[in-house]
């Protein structure tokens, strides 16, 4: 059976499990091609108007993919963490995709709640395992391959490789710049290369070394947002408040790059948590927002980003001196 | 202290009589003007959801007119709206404002805190006379709603122009002064009779359109043009998803729209079969329901980039090629128009009588 | 002879028609509103007389476009209504089977879907310009080519130049970024056309069944280029009607005819109309905290209209 994984979204935070989970189960994973333009028009075409960039990103994988598969797996993903939920438009994504008037081949939809408990999360899996499988113990092996194929995955960005390199298994050697710059926002759209149109490799020829969240100790994101007044419900911003109140505070990058797209609604918000802490810290790490939608062009970013590394080299060579 | 809080709808109505009980000193913001979506506009971050903007914008006003305190509800998402009162608290301080902020966050997740945060609201009362105020204060709440149920109704039978909405002020003039359970009772029976006051021509068949969305540019007609009184005045038959009641209440049984959270979540459920926040669900659910009553057409109030509303349009296509419901979906924000708003609106009536037409004379 | 006048006013175009019995249309003026409705309506009335054949008389009159009701006001009509539904009245009148209605005007554009006759599905943009003839206009005037020969030069087109963006404003600093790359004026200007209809698709039609036959009206309709990017988009031929440019006043024009079949004398002021001093003002309403705007037309001591209130208060037709 074939399982289409659509490149985008979550597939940026779980891919090696899933993808060693099916092939566990003797499932061949086919992956969508990385994002082109085609990609985007399929997508922005499909989606409604009002859908922010990555969703609509995701769209156009979707149908990309949907002729060259026995099914897709798009999950419904609530709650990866007792305490919060991930983002809305992944808890409506697949009715969303249901809802396209194109004939799709099976959606394979599992619900993943933590919220409600490890039991509940479990009989989610085997949920989904019962699609190739009756055998329980094979999907239990399954998954916990799946795991351990997760956590090194993610000891690799721990360790200071970046998220793309991590996925493809292929590593190059960082910069040896002196300057350091955080990149933080949501990883479908900084590693996104189509659509952030390859930022973390404009950087590094710069010669600067690039920093991202995913770097950044999950022991290290936790103890900040505790200390928040209110807690942050939503998982993947905590990482990004995490990092970047984490560089603030430590100032272990020069500058921050923060990456929004377009209509995303809990980054419209966090916006406002970042600029209030640098604020509150004196501005002493200056950070520039870059918003990504459909329309940006690339002579606009790169203007932005040489002139902000500018600012950074001139201010760091004049503490130097 | 003196409290302010934001508007909806009649929310200011129910908030004085409420914190008159509790003797708690306070100030209502001006109402939602042009004014106050500007300041909103201005202070909010670009892409903040519209009803952040505007409750921005009446905080400023409240704080402006001599309140030190504010007082917002919280929430634990995944919608924006539990995190508006953080965002609303850091936004304000960052613009100079000093005031207390007072969040009531759900009593299911830290019932002490809350009843702190009760204490604060109303010093001078014991926990149990805040709990009386609220029980009696409730039923107020539920007849104004009751009350605005009834004008959305009839309004289209009006026999002369502009009778139902003189008479809905009257009524809530009538509810404003009741004070016990018994006269809030009297009042309520009183205020729904005086809607009939209006004169009223049973003879015509209305279209009948529903309302649903985003429950702040449900409530507050500033936002959203009035648009009730508007289709109503055009003799169209309205219901609509959600009451300020309803959307306060923490009970699952939906006192004034008369559906239960779930009965609408099973409504939903072969379009959008999990909840995604905000209204997102009960959208989708309202849509089918009114589907299945025979109404003409439904409209959508769709704040811009309001996530769980994105979500209900994405699936509204589907609902419309099973079920043959027309759904006009108007998104608002500062920049919406009313002149386009009514342009649509018209057309969108038009388009609902030759539906009716066309469906008579292939019956007749 | 009885005619019937239709008027349509919009931000940018003042359109009058006058249809016969039989619905051919008799005369028409098509001209820039100028941002005086009033003016552009009277000297339409003036110009239309002029055209139209003696002893014709008016049976009915309708009004529609944003100034619909000030229009009204004006002429008298006996009917008032959205360009919307004028619009798909005057197509399905001309192409009676027409399934799909593309209109892009000077300042909005829109699409309405039609199921045997009857209007079923619409949509409209108001808020943003990309999609809608303005654009081009400014566009036409950056490169230097008039308007009027836009269509020409696009269909000389050999190799269309990709422009992003359905913001104006990145639409056009894509465009001046292709015409310092090199590109050929046609390559570009056809390249605008179609970034313009995978706008209008993407954007207005999304989502919506458009089926043939599609007619394609308001002025935009007269750039051949943006025709032939919508054939070649949509891989079917598109209707563009004699009266493309008028069909919202046909519409209207057409459901005056309507009407006054059921009323017994038509409302319609003659065109000594053009000739009457009609004042409007405007005052904000103090009545609630709404403030609402309040535009008032008077001639002389006589307040003909009032509207613009949320509350209805104000109103008087």
């Amino acid at each position: 059976m074939k399982v289409g994984v659509p490149r985008a979204l979550l597939y940026y935070k779980y891919f090696p499990l899933w993808e060693t989970f099916f092939s566990e189960l003797g499932a061949e994973v086919v992956l969508s091609s990385p994002t082109n333009k085609r990609i985007l028009n399929l997508g922005t075409e499909a989606a409604e108007n009002e859908v922010c960039l990555p969703v609509k990103i995701f769209y156009g994988h979707v149908i990309s993919l949907k002729d060259k598969v026995d099914a897709l797996f798009i999950p419904r993903i609530v709650s990866v963490e007792g305490g919060a939920y991930t983002c809305p438009k992944f808890l409506g994504l697949p009715d969303m995709i249901r809802a396209l008037d194109v004939d799709l081949p099976q959606i394979i939809s599992p619900t993943f709640n933590l919220k409600l408990g490890l039991r509940e999360f479990y009989r989610s899996v085997y949920e989904l395992g019962g699609f190739f499988t009756k055998n329980l113990f094979k999907i239990v092996m399954a998954f916990q391959k799946g795991l351990n194929k997760l956590d090194s995955f993610e000891n690799l960005l721990h360790d200071g490789h970046l998220l793309n390199e991590a996925l493809a298994g292929r590593f190059f050697p960082a910069p040896k710049g002196r300057l350091r710059i955080g990149v933080v926002g949501h990883p479908y759209n900084i590693f996104d290369q189509y659509i952030s149109m390859n930022l973390i490799e404009r950087l590094q020829k710069k010669g600067i070394k690039v920093l991202t969240a995913e770097m950044v100790e999950e022991e290290v994101v936790d103890k900040i947002v505790t200390g928040l007044q209110k807690k942050l419900f939503w998982t993947y911003e905590k990482d990004v408040v995490g990092a970047v109140f984490h560089w603030l505070d430590a100032k272990s990058v020069d500058g921050i790059i923060y990456v929004l797209s377009f209509a995303c609604g809990p980054d419209s918000l966090i916006q406002i948590l970042i600029e209030h802490e640098a604020k509150q810290q004196g501005f002493s790490v200056p950070i520039m927002p870059i918003v990504i939608d459909e329309h940006s062009g690339e002579a606009g970013l790169v203007t932005r980003l040489e002139a902000f590394v500018d600012m950074m080299s001139r201010k760091v060579g004049s503490e130097k001196s | 202290m003196k409290l302010t809080f934001p508007h909806m709808g009649t929310l200011d109505m129910v908030l004085s009589d409420l914190f008159s009980r509790l003797e708690t000193d306070f100030i209502i913001p001006p109402k939602t003007s042009v004014k106050t979506v500007n300041l909103g506009t201005k202070h909010a971050p670009e892409f903040a959801c519209f009803p952040l903007k505007v409750t921005i914008g009446n905080l400023i006003e409240g704080l402006e007119a001599g309140a030190d305190a504010v007082v917002m509800v919280g929430g634990i998402g995944p919608c924006r709206f539990g995190f508006y009162a953080e965002v609303q608290n850091k936004i304000l301080r960052d613009a100079g404002y000093d005031f207390e902020m007072i969040v009531l966050e759900p009593p299911t997740t830290d019932i002490k805190d809350f009843m702190k945060k009760c204490k604060k609201i109303a010093p001078k009362k014991t926990l149990w006379q805040i709990f009386q105020a609220v029980r009696v204060g409730w039923k107020k709440a539920v007849a104004i709603d009751e009350v605005e149920k009834k004008v959305l109704k009839t309004r289209c039978f009006e026999k002369n122009f502009g009778d139902t909405t003189a008479m809905h002020k009257k009524a809530l003039a009538v509810l404003g002064k009741a004070i016990t359970p018994r006269e809030i009772q009297m009042a309520r029976d009183k205020a729904l009779s005086v809607i009939d006051g209006a004169k009223k021509d049973f003879e015509n068949n209305p279209l009948k359109i529903g309302i649903v969305g985003e429950f702040y540019v449900l409530l507050e007609p500033c936002i959203n043009f009035d648009i009730e009184r508007y289709l109503g005045q055009k003799g169209i038959y309205l219901e609509r998803s959600v009451y300020l009641t309803d959307w306060i209440s923490f009970s699952k049984k939906n006192p004034v729209m008369g559906l239960s959270n779930d009965e609408v979540a099973k409504a939903a459920k072969p379009y959008l079969s999990h909840f995604v926040g905000g209204e997102g669900q009960a959208t989708v659910g309202h849509v089918v329901k009114f589907a299945e009553e025979g109404f003409d057409g439904v409209i959508q109030l769709l704040p811009f980039t309001c996530m769980p509303e994105i979500i209900a349009k994405s699936v509204l296509p589907k609902i419309h090629r099973e079920l043959d419901i027309p759904v006009l979906t108007l998104v608002i924000d500062e920049q919406t128009g009313r002149a386009g708003i009514i342009t649509r609106l018209e057309a969108f009536i038009d388009l609902l009588w030759s539906k009716r037409k066309k469906k008579l004379s292939i019956v007749g | 002879m009885i005619g019937y006048l239709g008027v349509d006013v919009g931000s940018v175009s003042t359109n009058l028609v006058v249809i016969d019995e039989k619905t051919n249309v008799v005369a028409y003026i098509y001209r820039r509103t100028m941002g005086e409705p009033i003016r552009a309506v009277q000297e339409g009335l003036r110009e239309l007389k002029e055209l139209l054949p003696l002893g014709i008389e008016i049976g009915g009159a309708g009004t529609t476009g944003s100034a619909r009701y000030l229009s009204g006001v004006i002429v008298g009509a006996d009917v008032v209504k959205n360009e919307i539904t004028a619009h798909a009245v005057a197509a399905s009148h001309i192409v009676p089977d027409v399934r799909t209605v593309l209109e892009i005007g000077g300042q909005d554009s829109k699409i309405i879907i039609l199921r045997e006759g009857v209007a079923v599905d619409f949509a409209m943009n108001t808020v943003c310009a990309a999609g809608t003839g303005s654009f081009l206009d400014h566009q036409a005037e950056r490169i230097g080519i008039p308007i009027e020969e836009f269509g020409a030069y696009a269909l000389k087109s050999q190799a269309p130049a990709q422009i992003a963006g359905r913001c104006t404003v990145f639409a056009e600093s894509d465009m001046i970024h292709k015409q310092q790359m090199g590109y050929h004026a046609e390559d570009i200007i056809y390249g605008l056309c179609q970034s313009l209809v995978r706008n209008y698709l993407n954007n207005i039609a999304k989502g919506k069944e458009l089926l043939s036959p599609i007619v394609f009206q308001g002025g935009v309709a007269a750039n051949l280029g943006i025709k032939k990017a919508f054939e070649e988009a949509l891989e079917t031929r598109v209707i563009i009607p004699k009266y493309f440019n008028v069909m919202g006043a046909i519409g209207a024009a057409l459901l005056a005819k309507e009407r006054v079949e059921n009323k017994p004398e038509t409302s319609f002021k003659g065109f000594s109309t053009s000739d009457i001093d009609f004042k409007t003002s405007s005052f904000y309403c103090k009545g609630c905290s709404n403030n609402c705007e309040i535009l008032k037309i008077e001639v002389g001591k006589e307040v003909l209209a009032r509207w613009g209130g949320r509350c209805g208060k104000w109103e008087i037709e």
